[in-house]
């Protein structure tokens, strides 16, 4: 059966006890004549299933759209409660409008529903959205704060709404400098109200630590780790080095919590355009130098190699898989609670 | 520089990954790696395991039968088995080659002694070549009549001790067709292999859906001090299919509902719905709490607990089927069932007085898998009775298949000036809440096996319980008159005398 997807009710609005009505409205797909008609009565008495609240917040139409097709693929996985802040830092007379919308989905041969607002506001009220956000939550639902693109650290809106939040995604991929990592790392590790840190950066990552850590599972090859002297990460000729950092930090931060101490070195690669192509990783055991590296292979997989003493071990390819936003947000909304390996990896790349 | 030396007892890196550990480096020898298993549920299996970097480098295959083949079309076939059956897909061609590296046939007859030694001999090349460190699961994917002669001359050619490393096997399903051929089964493995190197495989408990009916019943702290006989009224087990046997009549014939599903699923699903919470998830400790279960079923009284019926003709989804008896290789006068509801009760101080019905078919209305568990009513309704007309009781079910999830019936007011109830159902589907993709419940158990856990396969003590009920029921049913089959039509819920027996005690089937 093909999906239904329609929109139950759109509507403008400025006062958050209209916008509350409306949610209840289109939450239950009741008229909104207030009327109870038999359809009605069927469907107040129907159970819904919400897993969150979901705040993202966009600077312009044009990431509007981009937001919004990811959150249509997830609302079939994730029924929520997702409020859209496209806020407009203009000069502008403070002006605020609302849309209120339900995204009915029947893919599963199951009736999933995501109720959506988008709240639309110009100049000083953008600044103060996070007031209308409060009352406009699910109770006892986690909040999850998604900031496409690098967020605005010193909009007041931002920590309004880490505050709100139990959990912040970003993607560090998109334009992150050292100081914004540095201020993503203070608000993880803020004594209040800290929010725990979600990063596609990061996640993209997982394959790369998969396969390095799995080195070290092979029989004999324990001795190794202890006696890691140095790795390299090589990365695209872009410039951009957040994801090699990371990878970087996060072997220096697992091996300093042993007293090990691992230099990295960084180094572009100019046969790639972006991100991290290979990982060396570098010991000295009793049987001779090894050398253990995973490799970026055309065609989205990763290849290992290890070499111990001039012998070569059975290498192997696996696939790495690129995800797609909505896959690695829809996995950043099921992990719970703080990520105390990011926030090592995040701190080691910045030493 | 000074070089640090620090000695590791464990790999720091592999913290916050999804598997605690890789598995060793090992061998899997499949003997009937000719046949439908093999190409339909392992190949694949294992091909997606080494896709999302579950295998360990060095992992290798020895496809083992009598089927004449070179090793490149062996190769070949196993390449055409994941292409076709792969769930995932398409298949990637870089990721197969570094499987298929590790893949070598030996072409042999299971009895046949100087084969063992070429296998022996293939596996010290492994061992050698790709680092194997003697680690050996030996998969028994053929009929189980050949079970007895693997393990015997795994023995005597001593490949099942050879060499250093660990040394496993998997059996599969049908384990046995009685008590004492199981028994004499396990007799004929343990002459070889001790119990903690047995992996019998029911693949039903390395679906998602069972083992989130552990998670449902373990890790939520409400429902387990309602999960007793205090409040629940009784507990309802369906497996509902709606085919027919398909080309599986000649292995049909012999089994019959009882040994195809009661023995195995229906008690698997019983087990774990009836089960104490263990003290942790440890194989043994979630295995002893199951086979508690088993031991405490009252001995059943066949003639009037147990229901059996075979299918006529008749029309499901739509379509006009054929009777049991009318089915390929089945004979005309066949009195096999393809029924079986059964009243059982648990002698425990959970379970005591509180009936549970059990039941599966083939060619039912809908496929359905679940178990139920109904509430006692509460104990006094304060409104008048018009108002609470119809009522139904509340029931809490978990749904196995399709649509894996739960749901629970409550009573809800009718919006309105008058005092009106109804029943309604509160649904959760697992499906709407993850988005990743189950994975094979083969991939699930090779993985297991593999990492040497054997929490979900079955133990030798709670084979030969299940295989004492069914041995009960047969034997119960050899005393009574020839039934009078068939009893049911194709396309509705089994014999009357099931509805009858559910009547007896003043309640109803569900539909699922």
């Amino acid at each position: 059966m093909s999906g239904e997807h329609g929109e139950l009710s759109t509507r403008t609005f400025v006062d958050v006890h209209a916008i509350q009505d409306e949610l209840e409205q289109v939450r239950w797909g009741l008229h909104d004549d207030g009327e109870f008609s038999e359809a009605a009565e069927h469907a107040a008495a129907e159970a819904r299933a919400s897993v969150l609240n979901l705040i993202t917040v966009v600077g312009s139409e044009r990431q509007l759209t981009q937001v919004s097709h990811v959150l249509d693929a997830l609302s079939i996985t994730n029924p929520s409660r997702t409020l859209i802040l496209l806020a407009q830092h203009d000069r502008s007379t403070g002006k605020l409008e609302a849309e209120v919308s339900a995204q009915t989905r029947t893919e599963t041969g199951h009736r999933v529903t995501t109720e959506r607002v988008l709240l639309h506001a110009h100049g000083e009220v953008a600044t103060h959205l996070a007031s209308m956000v409060t009352s406009l939550l699910i109770p006892d639902l986690p909040v999850v704060l998604w900031w496409p693109g690098r967020p605005g650290f010193d909009n007041p809106l931002f920590d309004d709404l880490c505050e709100l939040g139990d959990r912040l995604v970003v993607d560090t991929d998109e334009g992150f400098e050292t100081p914004d990592l540095r201020r993503l790392l203070e608000v993880a590790r803020r004594e209040h109200a800290s929010a725990s840190i979600g990063d596609f950066n990061w996640a993209r990552l997982m394959p790369w630590r998969h396969l390095a850590a799995q080195f070290f599972d092979m029989p004999g090859m324990l001795v190794h780790l202890g006696r890691i002297h140095g790795v390299a990460v090589y990365h695209g000729r872009d410039g951009s080095t957040t994801q090699a950092r990371l990878l970087g930090g996060w072997i220096q931060g697992r091996m300093a919590s042993v007293g090990v101490d691992v230099p990295v070195e960084l180094r572009p690669d100019d046969g790639f355009e972006h991100g991290v192509c290979r990982f060396l990783i570098y010991s000295r055991g009793e049987d001779g130098q090894a050398r253990f590296s995973i490799s970026y292979q055309r065609g989205g997989r990763l290849s290992t190699e290890i070499r111990v003493d001039d012998q070569d071990f059975v290498d192997r390819t696996v696939r790495m898989g690129r995800r797609s936003a909505e896959e690695l947000l829809a996995t950043e909304l099921t992990l719970p609670g703080h990520d105390v390996l990011f926030e090592e990896a995040l701190a080691a790349s910045l030493r | 520089m000074a070089q640090a030396v620090t000695t590791l007892t464990q790999n720091v890196l592999r913290e916050g990954l999804i598997l605690p550990r890789t598995p060793d480096p090992a061998v899997m020898v499949i003997f009937g790696a000719s046949g439908d298993l093999t190409a339909r549920k392992l190949m694949p299996a294992l091909y997606n395991l080494a896709l999302n970097r579950y295998l360990p480098s060095g992992f290798s295959v020895i496809g083992v039968a009598d089927t004449a083949l070179s090793e490149a079309d062996f190769k070949a076939n196993m390449a055409e088995a994941v292409r076709k059956f792969s769930r995932t897909q398409p298949v990637d061609h870089a990721v197969w080659q570094s499987v298929a590296e590790g893949i070598a046939y030996v072409r042999m007859p299971f009895d046949d002694q100087d084969g063992y030694g070429r296998l022996a001999a293939e596996l010290e090349r492994m061992d050698r070549e790709r680092g194997t460190n003697g680690n050996r699961v030996f998969y028994f994917a053929t009929a189980p009549q050949f079970f007895p002669v693997i393990v015997e001359r795994l023995g005597a050619s001593g490949i099942a001790r050879a060499g250093e490393g660990w040394k496993r096997v998997v059996v599969e399903k049908p384990f046995g067709h009685d008590l004492k051929s199981a028994q004499a089964l396990n007799q004929a493995i343990h002459a070889v292999f001790s119990e903690k190197q047995v992996y019998r495989i029911d693949h039903y408990l390395g679906k998602e859906t069972v083992q989130n009916v552990l998670v449902f019943r373990f890790a939520n702290g409400i429902f387990e001090p309602i999960w007793n006989r205090r409040y629940v009224d009784h507990i309802q087990i369906t497996v509902a299919e709606d085919i027919g046997i398909g080309r599986r009549g000649k292995y049909y014939e012999t089994a019959g509902a009882l040994r195809d599903i009661f023995q195995n699923h229906l008690l698997q699903l019983l087990s774990i719905a009836a089960m104490e919470a263990p003290a942790n998830f440890d194989a043994d400790t979630v295995r002893d709490e199951k086979v508690k279960v088993l031991k405490s079923i009252h001995p059943i009284d066949v003639a009037n607990d147990v229901i059996h019926g075979q299918y006529g003709p008749g029309w499901v989804g739509g379509q006009q089927v054929p009777g049991y008896r009318q089915e390929q290789n089945v004979s005309p006068t066949s009195t096999t069932e393809t029924y079986v509801a059964v009243r059982l009760r648990i002698d425990n101080w959970r379970w005591a007085d509180t009936p549970i019905y059990l039941r599966t078919g083939k060619r039912l209305p809908s496929r359905a898998s679940e178990i139920a568990i109904q509430f006692k009513n509460a104990p006094h309704l304060p409104f008048a009775k018009t108002a609470v007309q119809d009522l139904n009781p509340n029931v809490l079910v978990m749904r196995i298949q399709p649509h894996e999830g739960a749901s629970l019936k409550i009573a809800a007011k009718i919006p309105g000036p008058v005092m009106r109830l109804r029943t309604v159902n509160m649904d959760f589907f697992y499906g709407s809440s993850f988005l990743i993709e189950s994975p094979d419940a083969y991939e699930r158990l090779v993985l297991d096996c593999l990492l040497g856990d054997p929490t979900l396969f079955a133990r030798e003590d709670e084979v030969e319980r299940a295989w004492g009920l069914a041995d009960t029921i047969e034997t119960g049913w050899a005393t009574q008159p020839p039934p009078n089959f068939p009893n049911y039509a194709a396309g509705t819920w089994g014999p009357e005398a099931a509805d009858a027996l559910m009547e007896r005690d003043g309640r109803r089937w569900r539909r699922p």
